[in-house]
């Protein structure tokens, strides 16, 4: 695990070599037991890649049809592009402004409570264990398939992620203007407000467009089970085995994600 | 904001003036014009919101009930089982997929280092990696793994393995290029070989960190297994795309809570692991990294 270098001293009396430290017994462990738990969830998953070698050409059909991508249908679903985007646009704002009002009640620094931290802590841990997919799932059982339900298990989604990002970075910031507001005789919401507020907002907005982010990205995720957007679209061809198709998506889908990805970063820096 | 410095002697200092507050204003402005654009153009039906009060209550009753049936009682005993059969299959599935993804990402991470590799390699790994990292698992899985694997786990952790590349090459390229330059000098000088300098001066100070991110790629990996699960890759997933197509609400129900059992121990089992890799033995962890691995 851990280098040793060796010292070769060329001339006096050869100084003793160093021993090698023994490996350590919770290392050894470790390693066993990954490789024991490897071994199983190969073997449990009936794991191999034979296929990939005799099935190989089964794959090519499809490949060869997805190299060849309908380009003119990229331009015809615009439309999903647009719900696409307003549903990130939406459930983004939604989600950071639930999850920063959760974020202030999930730190020790402003939320003063014991219990209310303790239990804003387990509720948050518990949305965050739940994969988007689910609550798609849930919102379309409940308002039926289309763009609401995909905002809607997207603002459950961002709540978690925002939550717990934010209320690290509130755990780091500087105490000083607390003890300020303290002094002032400020109450628990004017010294978040005051105090705290000003210092997280950078790393906040940041954290907004990365959320907006992973919105488009699990568009996808989101239109599958049913939830609006271009993912709908995608399934749609998919299960019609219009791999050209679902090929011209793909590539749109990867451009979109770049392109966001990119102003997104641009903007990140210009507030960090 | 502003510290103002109160002089009882002298004639008081005018009070600071407040900032300009256009700007803020005028982005406030655009943000709200933003979001009502996005409310017209999203196409929602906004009035079917109401399904939440009326239909969620019912629903939320139903997963209760089953929630609290006697769970060594038929059927349910069978409904706890099956859920917990099925995550484990998506465990399984997320491990080995993200190993697969993580011994790909080894050699990626190299040549997409600045300080291992030449300008030109690293800039291709890096156009590479980036394609990885834009391409969602499911086009993935869609695309690849389902023709060639058919439906099951098996395609599932190979889509997995692929996506996981991008990040874990491109976190272990950033680690591999934050390493310390000393001990690649003393291999330098001690006359080590091209391969002997990577693995003991590079590899070694990188491989805490490096496995750091594994872990928790797995980790995010179990929540991607679930959605892959959907498109036929077996697991959770199919689970419960097949029980909220029948509506089986009392399954449901025991389902999720399962998902969440499952997931809640095995982040903390492994946040706790990515804890003790990077802090080391010897370092106290301070009660609020605790509390942050417990929760």
């Amino acid at each position: 695990m851990t280098a040793t270098p060796a010292t070769s001293p060329a001339t006096a009396s050869a100084p003793e070599r160093p021993q090698k430290p023994k490996p350590s017994l919770t290392v050894i462990a470790g390693l066993v037991l990954a490789a024991a738990f490897t071994w199983w969830a190969a073997k449990e998953i009936e794991f191999s890649l034979r296929d990939l070698f005799t099935n190989f050409t089964n794959g090519w059909v499809v490949i060869e049809q997805f190299l060849s991508p309908n380009w003119s249908f990229i331009w015809r679903v615009w439309e999903a592009w647009v719900e696409t985007i307003a549903i990130s646009i939406i459930a983004t704002c939604v989600g950071v402004l639930f999850g920063l009002i959760f974020a202030f009640m999930a730190s020790r620094v402003t939320n003063r409570s014991g219990w209310l931290y303790r239990a804003t802590k387990i509720f948050l841990s518990i949305v965050r264990s739940l994969p988007d997919i689910a609550y798609v799932l849930i919102f379309v059982a409940l308002v039926g398939v289309g763009a609401l339900a995909g905002i809607l298990a997207l603002i459950i989604f961002n709540i978690g992620i925002a939550a717990k990002l934010t209320a690290e970075t509130i755990d780091a910031v500087d105490r000083g203007p607390l003890e300020a507001a303290d002094a002032a005789g400020a109450g628990t919401a004017a010294r978040s407000r005051w105090a705290v507020m000003p210092q997280i907002l950078p790393n906040f907005l940041s954290y907004c467009l990365y959320i907006f982010e992973l919105n488009i990205r699990s568009s996808v995720v989101i239109g599958i089970a049913g939830g609006g957007g271009i993912g709908q679209v995608l399934n749609v061809q998919f299960s019609r085995f219009e791999y050209e198709n679902v090929a011209a998506i793909t590539v749109a889908i990867f451009v979109v994600v770049l392109l966001i990805d990119q102003l997104s970063q641009y903007l990140r820096r210009r507030f960090v | 904001m502003t510290s103002s410095t109160t002089a009882s002697a002298r004639p008081a200092t005018p009070r600071p003036t407040e900032p300009s507050k256009t700007k803020e204003t005028l982005v406030w402005l655009g943000l709200l014009v933003l979001f009502g654009g996005a409310v017209v153009l999203s196409n929602a039906r906004w009035s079917q919101i109401t399904g939440i009060f009326t239909d969620g209550w019912r629903y939320l009753q139903l997963m209760g009930q089953g929630l609290f049936q006697n769970p060594f009682s038929e059927p349910y005993s069978e409904y706890w089982s099956l859920a917990f059969d099925r995550m484990l299959e998506s465990v399984y599935m997320a491990w080995v997929g993200t190993l697969l993804g993580a011994i790909l990402s080894i050699p990626l991470g190299f040549l997409a280092a600045r300080n291992v590799a030449g300008p030109v390699t690293v800039q291709i790994t890096r156009i590479v990696l980036n394609a990885i990292r834009a391409v969602p698992e499911l086009v993935f899985a869609i695309i690849l793994m389902l023709p060639i694997f058919g439906f099951g786990p098996v395609a599932g952790a190979v889509a997995l393995g692929v996506g996981a590349i991008g990040t874990l090459g491109k976190l272990t390229a950033e680690a591999l290029e934050g390493i310390d330059p000393g001990p690649v000098e003393a291999a330098k000088a001690s006359g080590a070989g091209r391969f002997s300098i990577l693995r003991w001066a590079y590899w070694s100070q990188v491989l805490p960190e490096v496995i750091a991110f594994w872990l928790y790629r797995f980790e995010i990996n179990i929540r991607a297994s679930a959605v892959l699960g959907v498109i036929g890759a077996g697991g959770i997933g199919s689970l419960l795309g097949q029980l909220f197509s029948r509506r089986e609400w009392e399954q449901i129900g025991i389902t999720l809570v399962v998902i969440i059992i499952v997931t809640i121990a095995v982040d903390s089992v492994s946040g706790a692991i990515r804890h003790r890799i990077i802090a080391g033995s010897g370092q106290k962890v301070t009660t609020e990294e605790k509390a942050e691995a417990a929760v």
